[in-house]
Order: C-alpha cells, then structure tokens, then sequence
C-alpha cells in the first residue's frame, strides 16, 4: 500500500483533479449553447475518487465506467481533445465521434467505456478480471459504478462471479446521495453500499470522497490485495456531484444549502491544495502553474473539438459489424 | 407539579465499524442492522428499570428508522418499552451529527448516555456532556475504551442507575482523558485512550495499521489485553483505567528493542521501542516529530507541521462511565431485579 507520495505524484493527481474539474464546468457552458449533442453528466465534485483509485493503476489494467464517465477516463489518461471532440461528435472523437459522452472508449488505456446501462460495467470488469488472471499478468479491474447501479442484479452477479473465482477485481460505488432523482438513503435497502460486500464474502470499506488520500488509501489497499491474488474488494466512496444528474436537471429533489456547504468546505481540490501546502509538499505555485495550464488545454481542446471535422455518412456502418475469417 | 419523566439518551454512530481496517487487517462489520438490534436490546433493559423515556438521533443509515418501527411493535409493549423521542437534527453526516445529539441530550437533563460506536465516537460524545455517565458499548473497531459487552446486561446496569437504586460511588467509574492542545490554532481536543504521533502527513483513510506509520504513543491506560494503538504499552508497560497516571511509548523501527503487538484486529506488527515511561498527570508534553498527524484515539485528525506547537496532556477530568460489572454485582447483592407476583412478567401471571 502506497501512502508516501512524490511531489510529482502529487502534482500529477492534481492536474487530474483539476482537469476534470475545468473539463466539467466548461462542458457545463458548452451544453448549454445546443452545440453538443445527446446527454452530458458531469462529474464535477467526485474528482478525487476517480484520481485516488487510478492514481494505483496501469494502462494494463481495466476499469468500466457509467453513464458520468468524463472523469474516470481523464484520470486513466484518455486523450482530452479526444474525448472533447467525441462530445462534440466529431471524427477526430476517441471513438471517431459516434459515441459521444457516455460511450467514450480507449483500449490502449484499459478503459473498456463509459455506459449507458445502469450497472452494465461491472461484468465487464469481472471478465477483463478473469481475463487477467487466466493469462497470469497481475492486472487487476476496477469497476465503477454508483449507488443506483449498488442495486442492479448485473452487479451483484459480477460480485458473486469476483468472489468464487477470487478475481483481482475492485467495486468501486460513487455513492453521490442520488441515483437520477432518488435518494440513496431511500433506495439502498442496507445502511451503506458497503455493507453488501459481506454478502459475497468479500472486505467491504467506506471512505470520504472529498479527501483524495482517503480514498488514494483505500484504493492501494484493495489494488494491492487484487494483485496479490487475494480477490476483490468493494470500496464506497461517499461524495456529492456538483450539477444535476444530467444537465439541464432542475433538481428540485434536492437541498441546494447541503451543496453550498460542500463545495465552500469539504471541496476536494480546496482540500488537497490546502492540506499539501500546510505539509510543506508543495508550493502553492505550483498548483497555480497547474491550474493556468489546464485551463489553456480545455480551451484548445473546445476551439479545435468545435471545429474539427464530423464523421462523414459513409462511415455509418464501419465498426459496426465485424468481419469474421 | 409533575416530575418529568426518567429520560437517557442513545446514540449509535452509524459510521462506526467500517473503514481501511477491513481491507488493512481482519476487522468485522457492525452493520446499522446489528445496530439497531443493539438500542432495541437497550430498549427493553432500560423498560424493565424504570426508565421511561428514550432520546434516539435520526440517522441517514435507518438505525432510528428501524427502532421506530419497532417501538411500535408487540415486542416492544409486551416489554414495556419507554416512550421513544426521536431526536429529528439536520443531519451533516460527519461527527458533528454525534456531537449535536450529545449536546441536546445534555440540555434535556438526561441520566445517562449510552454509546454505540468505537474509541472516536465516546470521544466525541464525552467532550459536550460533562458529568453526564455514559454507558459504553463497543461497536467500533479497534476499541480499548468500550469494553465487548452484551447490551441487554450493560442496558440493566445503565437502567439501574439512572433509576437512582445503585449508588454513584458504586455504579460511576472516573476516566482519565489526554487533552491534544495547539495554541495558536485555537485547539483542544480530547482523547480517551490513546494519542499517536505519526510520520504520515494527511489524516486520509485515517487508521494506523503500520508500525512505521507510528512514532510515539501517548496512553491514559493500556490493558494487556487491549486491541489498538493502547496494545503497545499494554504489552510492554500495562497501566490500569483506575491508576492516576498514564504512560508513553517512542518508536522507531532501528530501535534495539522490539514488540510484537495487535494493531488492529488480525493485525499483529512488530514496533522497534526507543523507550517507554510513565506520563504524569498535568505534565504537557510536544510530540518528538516537528511535522505529521496526531491520530486521537486510533484515528489520524489533526496534521501539524513545523510552524505548529502541539501538546498532549493527561489529566483526570474525563467522563464518567457506568461500572457495569460493579453495578451488576450490586444489584445482584441487593436482589434489584427481583420481582413480586404483581409484576406482569412474574411466573403467576404469564398464560400459556
């Protein structure tokens, strides 16, 4: 288990932080323009749980996502133009701009997608896990999913499949409070998500999803167990999304005060950038340097992605079908 | 004039017993379920002593939502149960959920204050109530200050005394506390156990589980048996709840010395001891690391570094906690739980 970072292990989980972060809230305008097309869900304010567990990953190891995948791919290093302009639905898109927001894809960087299905990631994590194992590499599979998806039979039989086959997979349920406009404290029969790790004979840990290092601990404890060959682990990691479900959502479901004090208090970049300078393990411009950058690099990923090239009509049905010998 | 009711208080921490040390070392799990189970067990001791109303927080996990539910059940008037009030508060999902229950309670003039939840959690409730007994149960982790005890016998003991039939110098045992102070930041917090000075730099997933993560304990009591930070002195220089000093450890893992000790349940590491002694009431002392976080009582929350002055003192204005062993014996001596044919559950009067 990892708990001793470098500066520049530090640093490189606050680009990740903040690029997220910019990525969202500038989506959060675009959106609104009626330029992008489809759904957007924004990721802004769970930051530090999509930085904490990949900070531990390598490119050969996998992860699905869902529907509010922006931030998990930035963090396992999908290209952020790419990803843009697959918003934007444009050719040069990660995925040629046929996916857009919520089927963002990149094999070389083991992210298996983003998912339109509530709790869809989590057997497709089971099989890269399983996938894994049978070839005796020691990557491990990372599942993330949130508290609605906590109550899906697809994620309950990939946690039965990880557990009897002792697969070196990770659930991880962004619990944001929300599935849509249902309160978890409603709708999730047991106290916490992970409690329910007990019913497949696996640990099961809660952690604060404002506090990268809570969740950066967590994640290298389960990370190491699965590498290890001791089996999975479900982490539940407690956070709020800072816009509605999807933009556009009114959220009239919910208490706008509890928000406020979320992101004036508890905010995770606030958080990381006041506790790394108080340590005296970082300059306070070198964040500053890092937030100029990022928000150069979002504003030319946005300039480039609007005018970029769109995918053509001929190319329709390519990657559609595949051509078996 | 009527007397007002004979009312305690409850509070289960529904965040107890579930963090890193499930995947760190073994620990188990306290789910609210098992919670829950535990106020009702309360529940029925406190009815048949003579409580007659119960404060009970709202949580976000259904630990209050379950016991509600319950209240109304047969069980619950075949057992007499008290009246139960919920306490509705604004939930904010952190300790100060604890603390705020813990203060209303102490406004509404409880006896008693039972505890569900570790070392952190007694803390917390300790420091807002002042002389009010608390009845302490363990459903933490690693938990040196609540001893394992089954709630409904805790739950007669803690009945018992608030009813006013046990004596206070038999039921009500005085704690000892370690007061963490920073000056210029204006802190003074409590711990009830122990105080560790830690090399990690952020409070993060908060537990300890590695000998190097450890360089310096400061102890009100350590029991050989105990499960935790307190296990090092407990190992090495044992010092009881009742002695009027407590004890401190150094650690660094080139030490010449050696100890084996149970960091938290499963989880056996051996620590390098620099030295160990005894840690007089009143006496401040700084911790031997200019930089890192002071864990209060097994849980890492204050991050200092080399601007801060921090201080650990031990004195002996901690909480009051009921004796349950002592007051049971009491009751026992005094036959408290004897009953006469007039009672509802006396043999005479159960049908078949």
């Amino acid at each position: 288990m990892t708990t001793h970072l470098s500066a520049e292990q530090l640093l490189h989980a606050y680009r990740v932080m903040r690029t997220i972060r910019v990525f969202e809230e500038r989506l959060h305008i675009e959106f609104a323009t009626g330029e992008i097309p489809g759904f957007v869900h924004l990721y802004a304010g769970e930051e530090a749980s999509a930085a904490g567990v990949m900070a531990h990953l390598r490119d050969d190891d996998c992860i699905s996502s869902n529907h509010r995948g922006h931030g998990h791919c930035i963090a396992k290093g999908v290209d952020v133009h790419g990803m843009m302009a697959e918003i934007y639905g444009k050719k040069t898109g990660v995925c040629q701009g046929k996916g857009g927001s919520m089927h963002i894809a990149d094999l070389s960087k083991g992210m298996l997608g983003a998912n339109g299905i509530v709790g869809a990631g989590a057997p497709l994590v089971a099989g890269a896990a399983l996938a894994a194992k049978l070839k005796g590499t020691d990557a491990v599979a990372v599942a993330f999913f949130g508290d609605g998806a906590s109550n899906e039979g697809a994620v309950f039989e990939a946690m039965n499949l990880a557990a009897i086959m002792n697969l070196p997979c990770i659930f991880v349920a962004e619990n944001n409070g929300y599935a849509e406009a249902t309160a978890s404290n409603w709708s999730v029969s047991c106290d916490h998500i992970a409690d329910r790790a007990a019913g497949f004979g696996m640990p099961g840990v809660t952690v604060d999803g404002f506090d990268f290092f809570a969740v950066h601990e967590a994640a290298g404890a389960a990370v190491a167990r699965a590498r290890a060959g001791e089996g999975p682990s479900l982490i539940e990691v407690k956070l709020t999304r800072y816009y509605g479900h999807f933009e556009g959502d009114a959220q009239t479901y919910r208490d706008m005060d509890e928000l406020k004090e979320m992101r004036e208090v508890r905010d995770c970049l606030k958080q990381f950038r006041d506790h790394t300078v108080a340590a005296g393990l970082l300059d306070i411009s070198q964040l500053d340097d890092i937030d100029g950058e990022v928000e150069r690099q979002i504003e030319d990923s946005v300039i480039k992605a609007k005018s970029d090239p769109k995918p053509p009509a001929a190319d329709l049905l390519a990657d559609v079908y595949v051509s078996y010998p | 004039m009527s007397r007002p009711p004979l009312t305690v208080g409850i509070i289960p921490n529904p965040a107890s017993g579930r963090d890193l040390r499930r995947l760190t070392a073994n620990a188990g799990l306290f789910s609210s379920t098992d919670k829950a189970s535990v106020v009702q067990r309360l529940l029925g001791a406190f009815g048949a002593t003579g409580v007659e109303r119960v404060l009970l927080p709202t949580d976000m996990t259904g630990i209050a939502a379950a016991v509600l539910k319950a209240s109304r059940g047969r069980h619950a008037r075949d057992n007499r149960w008290p009246e139960l009030e919920i306490l509705d508060i604004r939930l904010r999902q952190t300790v100060e959920d604890t603390r705020l229950a813990a203060r209303l309670m102490a406004e509404r003039g409880v006896a008693l204050i039972a505890v569900l939840g570790g070392d952190g959690t007694h803390k917390a409730v300790a420091a807002e109530v002042g002389d009010i007994p608390l009845l302490t149960l363990s459903t933490g982790t690693n938990n040196a200050f609540p001893e394992l005890r089954e709630a409904t016998g805790a739950g007669l003991a803690g009945g018992l005394f608030a009813a006013g039939r046990i004596p206070p110098e038999i039921a009500l045992r005085r704690n000892k506390r370690l007061l963490v102070r920073e000056a210029r930041r204006g802190l003074c917090e409590w711990a009830l156990v122990d105080v560790a000075v830690s090399p990690l730099r952020f409070v993060g997933g908060r537990a300890i589980s590695r000998a190097e993560d450890l360089a310096e304990v400061f102890v009100t009591f350590a029991e050989p048996h105990a499960i935790g930070l307190s296990a090092l002195c407990g190992l090495w220089c044992p010092v009881s709840r009742q002695a009027p000093e407590g004890a401190w450890m150094r650690l660094h893992p080139e030490a010449r010395d050696a100890l084996l000790a149970p960091l938290a349940p499963g989880l056996l590491q051996g620590c390098g001891v620099v030295a160990a002694g005894t840690l007089e009431p009143g006496v401040p002392h700084a911790p031997s690391l200019s930089g890192g976080t002071l864990a209060l009582d097994g849980e890492r929350e204050i991050a200092f570094a080399a601007g801060d002055r921090p201080t650990v003192t031990l004195d002996s204005h901690g909480p009051l906690s009921i004796d349950v062993e002592a007051t049971l014996a009491y009751a026992a001596r005094h036959r408290l739980l004897s009953i006469g044919r007039e009672h509802p559950q006396h043999p005479v009067n159960l049908s078949c």
